[in-house]
Formats: C-alpha cells, sequence, structure tokens
C-alpha cells in the first residue's frame, strides 16, 4: 500500500514543473526554460519582523535591478532573450521557515538561483542546498564552510574588508594609539571584534580592554559610552553594529564629549548621525559603504553596473532608505547575470562554473578572486579591493580602494588567531 | 469495532496525507506536528491552572541536550531525543522550586524570567552552547529502511512519519494521564485548590509533577525539531514562538485535549499557508493580529466550542 | 573613578525615568482591568511615532508632539479598553490574546506607515549640562527625568485625593466592594486605561529622539517593565517607581562595569530571588496575583 501511495507521490512530482526528482528523493533540479520563458531568482530573506531591515531594502533594490535589466532586453542565454523575475519568501529569519522557504522555490517556484541574507537562516537551508545542488549566496561570508560547496559570498566579504579601513587610519593618524571596541553580541558581532583585534595588532594598534559586547536588545547607550569613555582611547570602534545601535552611540559619544576618532563598518544614513551631532563631531568618521552617487563609482574599475543611475532610481523610489543591503544583492545579480549569460544557461551547476572559471570574478568594486580556503575552508568568497570612506564636510567620500587579499598575505595569521579566540572559525563554528 | 475502524481510516488518512501536499506543505506539516506536541504538552500544565511563558524555552532545553550529545558524545539520535526529554523535565523539577512558590500573574512573568535567563547563558556561554549563532549540523536521524518503506530523513515526507509516531505516542500517553486518577487531581488543584489542599492532596507535589511531564513532551519537541532542521540558536525559542503556542492553545480552547491542536492547526495553515498563498506575504501579521481578536471576541470558547455545539447537536439527533 | 561612578549613576536616573512611566501605566491597567497588557511595549512605540510623524515629519514644536503623543495613545487605551477589554472582562486569558493581536496591529501599521527602518527624529536640544569635569547629562535627558517626576507626582495626587483616584484604588483594589459602593467599573476602567496607554505613549514620545525609532522596539521595554512590576509587586503603584529606580540602578551599574549581557542576567536573576523570598514582590499582597 505504502509503494502504490509512494508511486502516486511519484506521478505527482513529475506532473511539477521543473522538478525532474529521481526516486530516492531531491537530486539536482534540471531546470529547463522555454524560448522567452522569464527566469525565475528567488530572495529567501526575512521581510518581516525585526531582521526585516537586511532583506527588504535589498529586495527593493533587485526590483529596479529587474526593470533595468528587463528593459534592455533581458538576460541572453544560448536559446535567445529571457526577462528575470524575483520570487519572494519571507523566513522571519527563523531556520525552519527558510528551509520551507527554499524547498518551495526550488521545487515548486523552479528557480535557478537563490539569495540570501544568511546568518541562523543558513544552517537551515544548507541540507537542502547540498541535496539539490542548487545555487545559493550569502551576505555572511561567515556561513561559508567546505561542507557546501554551492554557497557563495560574492558581494559582501563581511568581515574582513574591515582591515582596510583601520590600514587607512593607521596610515593617515600615525599618532593615534588606543582604541575600544564595542560590538553587539550576535552572529555579525563577533567575528567582526576579531578582525578589527587582527587589524589593530597589525598595526601596533593597543586594544584598550576587551571588547565591550552588548545584548541586541539594548535601547539606552549612554552607560556603554561612559564606560568605553573612561579608559580615554584615542579611537572608538563601532564594529559591525546595526545602525539603530551605531547612531544612538555615536549621539552618546558627542553628548559626553568624546573628541577622538572613530571607526565603524556602517553609516548608513550618516547624514542623520550628523544632524544629530555636528558636521565637525563627524568629520573624519571612517566606514566601509560608500554612497553610490560617489565619482569614483563611475570609474573603469567599477564592475557594478550604472552605480550612479542606481543609486538615483532608489533615491527616488525609497527616499531616505539608501543603506548597503540595497545594493548588494543586485550588485550579485550583476555577477550572476554575467555567469549565466557565459554558460548560455542558468542552470546552477553551469552557471557557478561560469561565475567561478580562472579562480576571478568581477566583484562590484573591481576585479576580484575566489578566495577564502584558509579562513572559510572553501574559496568561495570573492574578495578584491575594497573601498575606505570617510565623511568629509557632511558627505561620505571614498579615500580609495585596498586590496584585502594584500593585507592577508602580510597579516593572515593574526586573523586566524583572533578568529579561533573568538569560536570563529570554519572548523569551530558548529 | 466501530472505533477501530475509525482509527484505521484516521492512520491510513495520516499516512495519505504528505502526497496530497506540495513540497513546501510538506515541509509546514513536519513542523505542525512538532508544534502539536509542544501545545498539547502545555495544555497538561495549564489544566493545574497555571500558564507559564517558559514552555517553549524548556522545549529548547530538550533540543541543546539532544543536539549536544549526538554531537560531542555520539549518542543514537532516536536515544538522544529521549533524553533531552528526560533532561527538559529534569530542569523543570529544577525551576520548580523557585517557581511554584508563585501563582498566577506573579507565576507566569517569574517562568518568563526563567527562561529568559536560560536563553541568556545560551547566548553567554559560547562553550559549549554555541553562543548567538547557536549549534549547526546537528545530526540527522540516520536513515533505515522498514522493508516496505526507506525512511530517508531528508524528506519531509519519510520525518513526518517518523516524527508523527513518536507524536502520536506522547500524545497517547498525554491523554492517559490526563484520564488516570493522578490527571483527574491535576484538574481538582486546578479547581478546588483549597478543598484538594485538605483532603490531603499535596498541590505542589501534583504540579511540580504536571510541570516536569509537561515539559518532558516539549523537549522531545524541541530534540524532534533539532534534528530536522539541524541547526538551532537562542533565537529559536524566543518570546515571539512563545506567543505563537501561548494564542493556538487560547484560541483553540484547553477545555478539551484536542482545543489546543485545533487552535494550532487552523492557525498554522492561516498563517503559514493560506496568507502566503493569497498574496499577503508582508501584511501576514497585521492579518493574523486581527484574527486573534477576531477568534477570541467571538469564540470566547475557542474553536473547540464549535465542535462540541456540532457533536452535541449529532449526539441529541 | 569617582566621575566615572557618579556618571554611571546620572545614566541610572534617566533610565528609572523612562521605566518608571512604563511600568506605573503597566500597573494601574493590571490592578483596574485585570489583564496583563502584552501590547504595552507597542504603545510606547506608538507615542515614539507620533513623535516622528508631528514632530520629525510636520515640523511641529517638540512639545505639541508629546501632548500629541500622550493624547493619542490614551485613546489607543480607551479603543482596547472598548474594544477588547470591557467584552472580554470575565476573560483575562482572553484579554492577553487579545493584546498581543493588538500588538501585531500596531507593529504591522508601524512597518507599513514608516518602513522597517528606523526613523530620524531632530534633537529636540543639543545642550549638555556639565556637572563637572568628566560628568554630563544632556539636556534632552534632564527633559524626560523632569517629566517623569512632574507626571507620577501628578498621577499621587490624583490618585490620593480625587473622588476619581479613590475610586480607581478601591476598584484596583477589589472590583465587586466598589461596585457596591456606587462606582462605576466602566468608568473606572476607562480612566485607567487612558492614563495607563498615557503614560506609556508620552514615554515613548519623550525618549523618541533618544532611542532608535522602529517598529520592534516595544519588545525591549515590555521585557524591562515586566520584571520591574513583578519585583515592586503588581498592584503597587510606590513598589513600581522603587523596583524602576533600583533596576535602573543595578543594570546600569552592572552595564558599565560588566557588560550588558551579564547586566540582563543580573536582572532576572534578581527579580528571581525577589520573588523566592517574597512570592508577591516588594511590595505587593496576596489577593491580587
Amino acid at each position: 500500500m505504502i509503494s502504490k501511495l509512494r508511486a502516486a507521490g511519484l506521478t505527482r512530482r513529475t506532473f511539477l514543473k521543473s522538478t525532474a526528482i529521481t526516486a530516492v528523493g531531491a537530486s539536482m533540479p534540471s531546470i529547463t526554460l522555454a524560448a522567452g520563458e522569464p527566469i525565475k531568482i528567488g530572495f529567501l530573506a526575512p521581510l518581516t519582523g525585526a531582521v526585516a531591515a537586511w532583506g527588504k531594502p535589498g529586495l527593493d533594490g533587485c526590483m529596479i535591478w529587474a526593470e533595468r535589466v528587463n528593459a534592455a532586453g533581458g538576460i541572453e542565454l544560448e536559446d535567445g532573450k529571457h526577462p528575470v523575475e524575483f520570487v519572494s519568501y519571507d523566513n522571519e529569519y527563523d531556520p525552519a521557515k527558510a528551509r520551507t522557504g527554499a524547498t518551495k522555490l526550488i521545487r515548486e517556484d523552479g528557480v535557478s538561483f537563490i539569495m540570501m541574507l544568511g546568518g541562523d537562516t543558513w544552517p537551515g537551508v544548507q541540507p537542502v542546498a547540498d541535496k539539490t545542488g542548487m545555487l545559493f549566496s550569502t551576505l555572511l561570508p561567515s556561513d561559508l564552510s567546505p561542507d557546501s560547496t554551492t554557497l557563495l559570498a560574492p558581494a559582501e566579504v563581511h568581515p574582513i574588508y574591515l582591515v582596510t579601513g583601520v590600514d587607512y587610519l593607521a596610515d593617515t593618524f600615525p599618532d593615534a594609539k588606543t582604541v575600544v571596541i564595542c560590538a553587539q553580541d550576535d552572529a555579525l558581532g563577533l567575528p567582526s571584534v576579531a578582525t578589527y583585534l587582527a587589524a589593530f595588532e597589525a598595526r601596533g594598534i593597543e586594544v584598550l580592554e576587551e571588547p565591550l559586547l552588548f545584548d541586541p536588545a539594548t535601547t539606552d547607550f549612554a552607560p556603554i559610552v561612559t564606560r568605553m569613555l573612561s579608559s580615554n582611547p584615542d579611537i572608538i570602534c563601532l564594529d559591525t553594529c546595526y545602525s539603530d545601535y551605531v547612531h544612538p552611540i555615536c549621539e552618546q559619544l558627542f553628548q559626553q564629549g568624546y573628541k577622538g576618532k572613530m571607526i565603524s563598518a556602517t553609516a548608513d544614513f550618516y547624514d542623520q548621525m550628523i544632524a544629530k551631532t555636528s558636521k565637525e563631531f563627524m568629520e573624519g568618521f571612517i566606514f566601509q559603504f560608500p554612497d553610490f552617487d560617489d565619482p569614483a563609482l563611475s570609474g573603469d574599475n567599477i564592475n557594478f553596473e550604472d552605480a550612479n543611475g542606481f543609486y538615483e532610481e532608489y533615491a527616488k523610489r525609497h527616499p531616505g532608505q539608501w543603506g548597503a543591503v540595497s545594493w548588494e544583492y543586485a550588485s550579485i545579480m550583476d555577477l550572476w547575470k554575467a555567469a549565466a549569460e557565459q554558460a548560455g544557461s542558468a542552470d546552477p551547476e553551469a552557471v557557478m562554473e561560469a561565475m567561478k572559471e580562472g579562480g576571478t570574478g568581477k566583484h562590484a568594486f573591481g576585479d576580484a578572486v575566489w578566495w577564502g580556503t584558509e579562513l572559510f575552508g572553501i574559496d568561495n568568497a570573492l574578495v578584491g579591493d575594497w573601498p575606505v570612506v570617510v565623511i568629509e564636510d557632511g558627505k561620505a567620500v571614498i579615500k580609495g580602494f585596498k586590496s584585502i587579499p594584500d593585507w592577508y598575505d602580510q597579516h593572515g595569521d593574526l586573523l586566524i588567531k583572533h578568529m579561533q579566540a573568538y569560536n570563529q572559525m570554519y572548523d569551530q563554528r558548529g | 469495532m466501530r472505533k477501530a475502524l475509525i482509527w484505521i481510516a484516521f492512520g491510513a488518512a495520516l499516512i495519505a496525507l504528505p502526497h496530497g501536499l506540495s513540497f513546501s506543505q510538506q515541509e509546514i506539516l513536519v513542523f505542525l506536528t512538532i508544534n502539536i506536541l509542544v501545545v498539547s504538552s502545555y495544555r497538561l500544565l495549564t489544566l493545574t491552572g497555571e500558564w507559564s511563558l517558559a514552555h517553549v524555552v524548556i522545549m529548547g532545553v530538550g533540543a541543546y541536550a539532544s543536539a549536544m550529545m549526538t554531537k560531542n558524545l555520539g549518542v543514537y539520535v532516536p536515544v538522544a531525543m529521549l533524553m533531552g526529554g528526560i533532561i527538559a523535565a529534569l530542569i523543570a523539577v529544577v525551576l520548580s522550586f523557585p517557581l511554584f512558590r508563585m501563582k498566577g500573574f506573579y507565576f507566569l512573568i517569574g517562568s518568563f524570567a526563567a527562561g529568559e535567563i536560560i536563553r541568556l547563558l545560551w547566548k553567554h556561554f559560547r562553550d559549549p552552547f554555541g553562543g548567538a549563532k547557536g549549534i549547526k549540523g546537528i545530526d540527522p536521524m540516520p536513515d533505515f529502511s522498514i522493508g516496505i518503506y526507506d525512511f530517508d530523513f531528508f524528506e519531509p515526507v519519510s520525518y513526518f512519519y517518523f516524527a508523527g509516531f513518536i507524536v502520536i505516542v506522547c500524545l497517547w500517553i498525554l491523554w492517559r494521564i490526563e484520564r488516570s486518577p493522578v490527571g483527574l487531581t491535576f484538574h481538582a488543584v486546578h479547581w478546588q485548590d483549597k478543598l484538594a489542599e485538605a483532603s490531603g492532596v499535596n498541590l505542589r507535589a501534583y504540579r511540580t509533577l504536571a510541570f516536569a511531564v509537561a515539559s518532558g513532551f516539549a523537549g522531545i519537541g524541541g530534540a524532534l525539531l533539532a534534528h530536522y532542521i539541524g541547526t538551532i540558536n537562542p533565537g529559536s525559542f524566543d518570546l515571539d514562538y512563545m506567543v505563537f503556542v501561548l494564542t493556538w492553545a487560547i484560541v483553540g480552547g484547553t477545555g478539551t485535549f484536542y482545543g489546543p491542536i485545533l487552535g494550532c492547526v487552523v492557525l498554522t495553515i492561516l498563517n503559514e499557508v493560506v496568507l502566503r498563498e493569497l498574496g499577503f506575504e508582508q501584511l501576514r501579521p497585521l492579518i493574523y493580529g486581527a484574527i486573534l481578536i477576531a477568534s477570541i471576541l467571538f469564540l470566547p470558547n475557542g474553536l473547540e466550542s464549535i465542535v462540541q455545539k456540532f457533536t452535541k447537536r449529532s449526539a441529541k439527533s | 573613578m569617582l566621575d566615572l561612578l557618579a556618571q554611571t549613576g546620572l545614566n541610572a536616573v534617566y533610565a528609572a525615568s523612562y521605566i518608571s512611566l512604563v511600568a506605573v501605566g503597566l500597573v494601574l491597567i493590571f490592578g483596574v482591568m485585570g489583564v496583563i497588557n502584552f501590547a504595552h511595549g507597542e504603545l510606547f512605540m506608538a507615542g515614539a511615532y507620533v513623535v516622528v510623524a508631528v514632530y520629525a515629519d510636520m515640523h511641529m514644536p517638540f512639545f505639541i508632539a508629546v501632548v500629541v503623543g500622550l493624547l493619542f495613545v490614551g485613546c489607543l487605551g480607551l479603543l482596547m479598553e472598548r474594544a477588547l477589554f470591557r467584552p472580554l472582562r470575565d476573560n483575562p486569558l482572553g484579554g492577553l490574546v487579545a493584546s498581543i493581536g493588538f500588538l501585531m496591529i500596531l507593529q504591522a501599521l508601524a512597518t507599513m506607515g514608516f518602513g522597517v527602518r528606523m526613523e530620524f527624529i531632530p534633537p529636540v536640544t543639543q545642550h549638555v549640562v556639565q556637572l563637572g569635569e568628566n560628568i554630563s547629562i544632556p539636556l534632552a535627558r534632564v527633559y524626560v527625568i523632569v517629566a517623569a517626576i512632574v507626571l507620577l507626582s501628578a498621577l499621587w495626587y490624583f490618585l490620593k485625593r480625587t473622588r476619581f483616584g479613590w475610586a480607581l484604588r478601591a476598584s484596583a483594589q477589589d472590583p465587586q466592594a466598589a461596585e457596591l459602593q456606587g462606582i462605576s467599573i466602566a468608568q473606572t476602567a476607562k480612566i485607567a486605561m487612558f492614563i495607563g496607554a498615557g503614560l506609556a505613549g508620552i514615554a515613548g514620545a519623550l525618549t523618541a529622539p533618544l532611542i532608535s525609532v522602529n517598529p520592534h522596539m516595544g519588545h525591549s521595554v515590555i521585557v524591562t517593565a515586566f520584571i520591574v512590576i513583578i519585583v515592586g509587586g503588581v498592584g503597587s503603584l510606590e513598589g513600581a517607581i522603587i523596583a524602576s529606580i533600583a533596576y535602573a540602578f543595578v543594570h546600569t551599574f552592572v552595564t558599565t562595569f560588566y557588560g550588558g549581557v551579564i547586566a540582563d542576567i543580573t536582572g532576572l536573576s534578581l527579580m528571581l530571588i525577589v520573588l523566592i523570598v517574597k512570592p508577591t514582590g516588594l511590595f505587593g499582597s496576596a489577593d491580587r496575583a
């Protein structure tokens, strides 16, 4: 009886388009598109709930990206041009819902590629990725491990790009010799702390006390800022704090009379930070995420298609909402489109092969290498140059692009040492 | 005889059920099955009149215990799941010492605080709990074959059969407990506090027993979840999840054994299937909230009251 | 070191101010209505969003925005009383579920109206009061402290010296007896909900320029408020205020000297210890649990 039911299940499965499943279970979905049929891309990120700010603005960016690509005729595969279409699934930053979403996107919607925020949700999806061979991308390279070969980190190379900011700081202000770090105690904060510790140690900057970790539910930052200022540092490092923390922390630093340097991974909505403090106070604030209207991003080395135009359109549709995630998912799509066109197919395996061909790839901020064997156990992070951004006269300005692999060649051992101390190496996470 | 036939038909329907669903619905079915165990075990505790906000965290205790035993000690997965349940029950016994000094609202919030402390400990101690990232790569249930059916536990259908079997066994035990003299005493503890005490019932012992048993089954539920998704973290067992369990129980109604199950099934299908299918992806919290309010206003005795009306009427005719 | 202690003390006074506003509102609602208002954190959030709309977007004076926040959220309280808690009077668990539903709706409305991102609110004043070389407090925080003292004193006067307050206290102590005394429970319920919600709203409005305003900001506030009212004793307004101060000082000092996560664990553990020693909280009586 059960075998009959299974047979019934099989006919149902074959009935479903785009999921040629073998008798044992799921295997590689072979995606065959009719001519002119849209290519579907999965967007599996939090769209509601407390982490929605890391998903929703990215989906907004993807919509703009899709319109621009489709207006130009779509994606050119071997059998002609195909429009592109995003299918989203709200995973609420929950691993179980992410697993359900991945199943739906792959087996029911027939997507060719899935973009995720990653983090807590990735381990839930990992078994699905392993079984189906679907190509996934994450914004958090700390999800990478040798266990999953089809997960790529092609846009954000958090946290290793942070070393470029510290290098700039040390080069420009050799007198700044001491630093205090604060971070939220979570999956984003800790690898970032380890990276900053390595970067400061590499440049002989003394970290005055253990990095101050606070709970993500913190609302009042006065006590933390008071503590940081009590050791009188030359530099305050805000780690990879979310903007909900960066803003109140900076405001407190301003109000408690801090005068030194500040460095941070992000400064989303820095105009608001300036309004809350002062132009003088924010002058020289170092971070890593440029505005895309920066003239440096129209240069030949930049692979993000028409960065300035994209920014303008985004700012028009979602005024005041521009942030790091706004462009990152779209930049992954640039990379994917180029690879699919090169492969002539949307098949995940073929696209991945084309993408990684020659071990180099066209990252948004310039040509880069597939990298990360030592740190992640697999070379699935696209790492090259990363911009150092500084606030000058109230506006974020790119002060230059610095090479991450070059830094790593010199100081890799330091990074591994600190990553190990925070249990963040790929063979320790788990 | 007729009863047996009904049960056989019911069993066959359950076996056939996943084959009528889409792939993502099969996944939801697995989580629904586990949640049925969680909400049913929660009802056992509410029988004594106490409403806990620690139930989901204790479910997490079972999940963490089982995951750590398989990962660090190499314990066979089903054994680890059982151990997870036992450890959850033991933790509940420990917690009962402070908590059962309180009643009513104090107990509710006291249990919440106890749960939060456990969650913060998971977050704070990266060794051995993995900190905020939790535990990844938890061993799945090993595949096996029973001749006519090959269990491949990546497949939601297989896991549904496995988890469904365990959940049915657990529900049967819960049902037997409720119908036993012990279970009747639970009711008495709730309704006749002073009287029960006067007639020599050790209130505290019975409360603790109900709390421990309920927690044990919740722990098994947590272990079932952990070995299916393969990852758990402190955020997996937060207040939001607890609020869902609470609303399933209350919207379903806790007067009957099936009430909370009904609430869980109906609300999950609404939230995860109907609202998503209708394209309300980002509006779901709004509509779900409105449904909660409407159901509690218009069905104050829970969804079970509809069923009761129906069965009473058919009994009369 | 002395400076650090003094500065941390000031930080704690500010924290105590807004926590006590939220907690006193929650206690008032529980005392009179007998329901646990899970949506109280979202009422705080609603007050903050009123400031976003009135002060940041419509450029009205901050003071007006705060008053609008008080009135608007107070009216939300009346709405909850009329639509949810009154029909569910005999069903405290129903009231709990209804407030959870209301919480989800408020969060979703804030997301729809203002987006998932944190909101920008221009600073009301950037003036910092210097009390010593390394001891200072921003004027905006002083406003919150002063407002809390004024509002809570006014509430105390209202409760102890007016007929309404007498009726309110009577129905909080024993609803049946109060009704026999000719007190209209429906009337006192409205007043309690308006004041209780309004206090959460004004706390949200006052602190909005100082914290990150987003649709989920209510969560950590409600958790703190629960801890505080349990420690203080559920029916006791004085207890809520004293517990707010105690909690704020412990939490702030532990955060500064040992770290944020430890502070959270300490706060919760202290609460459990209080409950073990005195299961009805420091100032609570056994009958209203």
